[in-house]
């Protein structure tokens, strides 16, 4: 495996081409399931495991699929995967799995995954795709966790389900609309911290080109 | 030409054939090892609730309504709780199941169960299950609810659940506790 390519996909997943915030799919559990910490975190957990095993396959068998019947196939090969989740859940998690059910049978039309196995999978090979899988799914678990932890607190007053004393929660921001608003905010200040890295290191590369130059300019 | 068009429409069959089958078999296996015995699940759910412990259901059977069910029905071993898991039809992802305690004929919990519903969230928030709470069965019966707006169809499965609840009690408990003991 290329070293290069390898660093690629880990970042892409996590940084570069974060699910949540700077592609913008899956919305629609971001803002369901954003209330709490702890619900937040087991969407991101079971999505990752979703994804890892359907760019798994569907990379191994991305040369054997009709063009024609792709996107059957990758449907039937999700909701396989989706449909283990619930029943593990099921029998493991039964409360956690009775307030967020509907949103776990709902992965299996989760954008992310289908992206993914259409643009990445289908074209790589499938430990790539496997990596892929973890660091998109992790991405989509860390911004899935920070709106939590912002919401949880203005609602709730809490972290992670322990109360902050003296904080007063604020009845209305466990709405969806203030979960709209949290995320459009976090997802602006993470594409202005990542632009100002980037702009950081371009500026670095570019002041580092002409020295180097010049210094053997001088030498010769 | 013809040919070729068709040799490829089989492919293309039978490889989404032989997905189907090999998930089917990986499911039927994980529904295996996952399996769970509603009836046991649901004794452990009422002693995990009330604190009290089950050793018999009252009715296995249950009894359907216009708008819910009543899976089962139990009568804890010290005589104390009536628990019952009910099923209200109505809501958004289908039906909805409640678990109710009732403690000396006063509903004294209401905990929501496997359901499809995307605003339960609403309804904590809103309170809704305090319109029920502390109430007892003659009040609960025809109880005018507020719904909750935005959840109007997860609150009127709960309100439906309820209601099955209540007039099984009518039917079953309240005239005849004794002969269900027997």
């Amino acid at each position: 495996m290329n070293r290069r390519k390898i660093k690629e996909t880990v970042f892409g997943g996590l940084i570069r081409n974060n699910p949540t915030f700077v592609l913008v799919l899956g919305t629609c559990p971001t803002i369901a399931m954003t209330t709490s910490l702890a619900q937040a975190f087991a969407m991101g957990i079971a999505t990752t495991f979703v994804l890892i095993f359907s760019n798994l396959f569907v990379s191994l068998l991305r040369n054997l699929i009709p063009d024609k019947v792709r996107i059957p196939c990758y449907i039937v090969i999700i909701s396989t995967f989706v449909i283990i989740v619930q029943m593990v859940m099921r029998r493991f998690l039964p409360d956690l799995y009775a307030t967020m059910q509907a949103f776990i049978a709902l992965i299996v039309v989760n954008c992310i995954i289908l992206a993914r196995a259409e643009s990445f999978a289908s074209c790589n090979p499938p430990l790539y795709s496997a990596l892929d899988g973890i660091s998109m799914g992790l991405g989509f678990t860390g911004a899935l966790c920070l709106i939590g932890i912002v919401r949880e607190f203005f609602a709730g007053g809490s972290f992670a389900g322990f109360v902050i004393p003296g904080f007063p929660a604020m009845s209305g921001a466990g709405a969806s609309a203030f979960g709209f608003i949290t995320f459009g905010c976090m997802m602006a200040l993470f594409n202005f911290v990542i632009q100002k890295i980037e702009a950081r290191k371009a500026r670095l590369k570019q002041a580092s080109l002409p020295l180097s130059d010049g210094a053997g300019e001088v030498k010769a | 030409m013809a040919e070729a068009k068709n040799s490829a429409v089989w492919k293309s069959i039978l490889v989404l054939a032989v997905i189907a089958l090999c998930s089917g078999l990986l499911l039927g296996f994980f529904n295996m090892i996952t399996y769970v015995d509603p009836l046991q699940s649901a004794y452990d759910r009422f002693a995990e609730d009330t604190g009290a412990s089950f050793s018999e259901m009252a009715d296995e059977d249950g009894q359907s309504y216009d708008n819910g069910s009543v899976i089962y029905y139990a009568v804890s071993d010290d005589g104390e709780w009536n628990a019952f898991l009910v099923s209200g039809s109505g809501g958004y992802g289908g039906d909805v199941q409640v678990y109710l305690y009732f403690r000396g004929g006063v509903l004294e919990k209401l905990i929501v169960g496997e359901n499809g519903e995307t605003f339960l969230g609403n309804l904590e928030s809103a309170n809704y299950y305090d319109q029920f709470l502390g109430k007892d069965v003659s009040e609960l019966e025809g109880l005018d609810v507020d719904f909750v707006s935005g959840a109007t169809r997860s609150s009127t499965a709960i309100a439906n659940a309820v209601d099955a609840a209540v007039q099984y009690w009518n039917e079953h408990v309240a005239g005849g506790n004794t002969n269900e003991q027997a």
